[in-house]
């Protein structure tokens, strides 16, 4: 017999600016549909390639249901079904002995984004670890060295409101591929075209946003600090500069004009690969063409100089005064209107003194290198480094070590939790309780839930109860529900949160943070800046302390920051692999390689549907036609990518989409799918970028070969998806 | 991996389809609509507004209706794009009930 059909609210779990409302629709205790809300007012109905079969995500019959413990050798994939009494009691019985052995420090989380929402993600497992006594794991994977190179400039500001972006003249996306990785900012973009917007997208390669841009302009990979203190130059020397905001609202304008002025366009154009007659248009159509807006996309970060690129681009708005129009400024995070309660959250104050700091962009050398003490645990939850971290060889070396205890809590067997020694099943978002954020747009929305978990799948906040108790940690802490951790952890006192109850983003499906309204919203026509001097820091104050990484991306703890120089002017460096800083390296490996998001994934999730995976297509290698042609590679020819620390196949796309000297990849493919057992970050290293330790997956030089005829052959019979993905992709 | 939209639509063109497109890929002529394979970004929102289920992931069409697939590409490239909810044409409910499908408002 049917049941009723239940409507039930809830919000996108995923790591994505966009945080679609959802509408469950559930019958006879069954999910049986996913669909965005037409009310809300960014998302407006329409979900997303990625998330539209959320539903049956739900029931992919590869979901991890039960606990497991490894039967097979480390990474072979074989486990055994048991109880949660035994997983537990294995995990304290290794624990309890790693910490009699060699301290609690010998123990390391391991975790990101997999969830997003206040109580399921990021900092689900901070108090734990803190209070265990863990060594403390930096996660600086996304946004972190874009968000310092903010800070320092502008201070955490809110930035501009998506929903202004209607009035701006002149929109300026800069290292985003907006339509794959934002697509709900699009029709807002869309409509101030109509109104008459020009539509610029910088990057190297040209995304399906820089193809529908008014202007695409190419760029070589990590030279953006040079074109932004180009950009300076010209509007300070032809005058275009608004000194009236100049002078009351910033800070180091002269001592900016002076480094500005080592960037002559001639200069520019050179370490850029942008045309002259293009920047000079670029600096003078954004300085006149107010409002103006700049959206900034993480990928910004990816190279050495990663953070002091977005300070360069940070100084650009207040300069030419952009910040006194409705829609004119900068628009990179809005997390700072979802204020939060970070020491309830992450109980730094259980962290014991003289604890070490290590950040997980260094995973395989942490695994393989840490001392006094080594680690001998590491629990993942919310991350799946093996695809998504750098140096993948390195990280699975440190994974297939014996003496090495890996407990991981994951939704599949990913590509990660194939060298787990304990797997614990985890919940999807229809089936657990959360309040998500939003870091792309001003509206929480709680996410009910709507059904029960499958097998004995708990949520993350559940695990950590469970191991709490499990480790005999009796603070009322581990006792909370999660809306009592919700009441907790967000921080109701604050100026944004006007208005806005628990009680009130339980009742209504979403709720505007308190920013003001979208029409006369002008965050900084006034300065008001969130710095240390109220002012735009074009010479930033706070640059004195050295380089530092927010609390929350280290589990709360604001200690044993490694405090380093850091220029207190914007400032350009070759990127790391290049042939300015390594010429003998770019000899030997002379493309530069990019790795965005794929289109059809979210990170590596996903990937496993067999629906994504027909939409994405396998690997593909894309080639600039100079770059394919000197290596004869042809589209659709199975190709190797390498480099000292790895490599990866994949089927080549010939294209002038992508500049020559230039390979394009996308991340997400798991490698357990790919005939090298590897993917993307196999070539990626783990140094990292200049400001907030950014991962510098674009600073990587690579050489691309065909494969072999003999090993070509397996490739097209293993693989007719590669065939079809040519034939969509190109 | 663009959507397409196939022979249904054809002397019908309700159009529910392109006010709720993200992208602005829907190009029309007197007949009916076709999407830009390159604008559209797979959403699938107009998917379930087509009164006439017109509208197919490419990778979903099968056999001689894969005509479509270039169609779509060669003619959006030489139409205008089709913004705003046009006017069903002239028969378009008598076409809907020949194709098999119910009432709808915009007929």
């Amino acid at each position: 017999m049917q049941g009723e059909k239940t409507i039930i609210r809830g919000s996108c779990p995923q790591d994505c600016p966009d945080g679609c409302s959802f509408i469950y629709t559930v019958q006879n205790g069954r999910l049986i549909d996913v669909k965005g809300d037409p009310a809300h007012p960014v998302t407006r109905g329409r979900l997303c390639t990625k998330l539209n079969d959320f539903a049956s995500h739900h029931y992919n019959p590869d979901r991890i249901l039960y606990p497991m413990r490894r039967t097979g050798a480390k990474g072979s994939g074989q486990f055994e079904r048991i109880t949660w009494d035994e997983a537990l009691a294995e995990i304290k019985s290794r624990w309890t002995s790693i910490i009699d052995e060699f301290g609690p420090q010998a123990i390391i989380p391991c975790n990101y984004l997999g969830h997003e929402g206040v109580v399921q993600g990021l900092n689900v497992g901070d108090a734990f670890f803190n209070r265990l006594g863990a060594t403390v794991a930096e996660r600086t994977f996304c946004a972190v060295g874009r968000e310092i190179g903010t800070h320092l400039t502008v201070g955490p500001s809110t930035g501009v409101d998506l929903e202004s972006l209607v009035h701006s003249k002149y929109i300026v996306l800069w290292a985003v591929n907006t339509l794959s990785t934002n697509s709900h900012q699009w029709p807002f973009i869309e409509e101030a075209r109509q109104n008459g917007a020009k539509v610029v997208v910088i990057d190297p390669f040209r995304s399906r946003t820089a193809a529908q841009a008014d202007w695409h302009i190419p760029i070589r990979p990590g030279t953006d600090a040079a074109l932004a203190l180009g950009m300076i130059n010209i509007i300070i020397s032809e005058g275009l500069v608004d000194q009236d905001y100049v002078d009351r609202y910033t800070l180091g304008y002269e001592e900016l004009a002076v480094r500005a002025a080592d960037y002559p366009v001639d200069k520019v154009s050179s370490i850029t690969g942008i045309p002259v007659d293009d920047i000079l248009t670029l600096a003078r159509e954004y300085a006149t063409r107010q409002p103006a807006v700049i959206r900034l996309g993480v990928a910004i970060e990816r190279h050495r100089n990663g953070g002091q690129a977005t300070r360069a681009i940070n100084c650009l708005p207040a300069l030419i005064g952009a910040w006194r129009h409705v829609g004119g400024g900068y628009l990179g995070l809005t997390l700072s209107a979802f204020p939060m309660n970070w020491s309830a959250i992450c109980r730094p104050d259980w962290i014991r003194k003289g604890t070490r700091v290590l950040n997980l962009n260094s995973l395989g050398s942490i695994l393989l290198e840490a001392s006094d003490p080594p680690i001998k645990s590491m629990m993942v939850y919310n991350i799946n480094p093996v695809v998504q971290a750098p140096n993948q060889a390195k990280i699975i070396e440190g994974l297939m070590r014996e003496d090495l205890f890996v407990v991981v809590s994951e939704l599949f067997l990913t590509d990660t939790a194939r060298y787990a020694d304990i797997l614990l099943p985890a919940t999807m978002q229809a089936e657990q309780t959360d309040l998500m954020l939003s870091w792309g747009h001003f509206y929480w929305a709680y996410n009910h839930k709507a059904i029960d978990a499958p097998g004995e799948a708990v949520p993350n906040t559940q695990l950590f109860r469970l191991l709490a108790q499990t480790m005999g940690f009796d603070e009322p802490e581990w006792k909370r529900t999660d809306d009592e951790m919700i009441q907790d952890f967000v921080d109701w006192t604050s100026p944004f949160m006007e208005g806005i109850t628990l009680e009130r983003l339980k009742r209504e499906p979403f709720v505007r943070a308190s920013v003001g309204d979208k029409d006369t919203r002008r965050p900084h026509a006034e300065g008001n800046f969130p710095t240390p001097s109220g002012k735009c820091e074009f010479k930033s104050t706070a640059a004195a302390a050295g380089s530092f990484i927010p609390a929350p991306n280290r589990s709360g703890y604001e200690g044993d920051q490694e405090g380093t120089y850091v220029d207190p002017l914007p400032s350009y460096q070759a990127p790391f692999e290049s042939r300015d800083s390594s010429p003998e390296l770019a000899e030997r490996y002379p493309l530069n390689i990019l790795s965005p998001k794929a289109h059809g994934f979210l990170n590596s999730q996903y990937a496993n549907e067999l629906k994504q995976k027909r939409r994405q297509g396998s690997q593909i290698v894309i080639l600039n036609p100079e770059d394919a042609e000197s290596r004869g590679v042809k589209s659709g020819d199975p190709v190797r990518v390498f480099n000292d620390r790895g490599s990866f196949t994949g089927s080549a796309v010939v294209s002038g989409d992508t500049m020559k000297g230039v390979v394009v990849s996308f991340l997400g493919h798991w490698a357990s799918d790919t005939r090298s057992k590897s993917s993307v970050n196999a070539i990626s290293s783990d140094r990292m970028a200049n400001l907030g330790k950014a991962p510098t997956f674009s600073d990587n030089l690579v050489e691309v070969k065909v494969v072999a005829s003999d090993e070509a052959h397996r490739d097209v019979q293993t693989s007719s998806m590669t065939r079809r993905s040519v034939v969509g992709q190109v | 991996m663009p959507h397409i939209v196939t022979e249904n639509c054809t002397d019908c063109r309700f159009t529910d389809c392109v006010a709720v497109c993200p992208v602005n890929c829907f190009h029309g002529d007197g007949n009916r609509v076709y999407i830009d394979p390159v604008a559209c970004i797979d959403c699938g929102a107009c998917v379930p507004l087509c009164p006439v289920k017109a509208i197919y992931e490419d990778l979903d069409i099968e056999g001689e209706r894969t005509v479509w697939i270039d169609l779509n590409a060669e003619l959006a490239a030489s139409l205008p794009v089709v913004r705003t909810k046009q006017p069903a044409l002239p028969g378009a409910k008598e076409r809907m009930s020949s194709l098999g499908f119910a009432g709808h408002e915009g007929a």
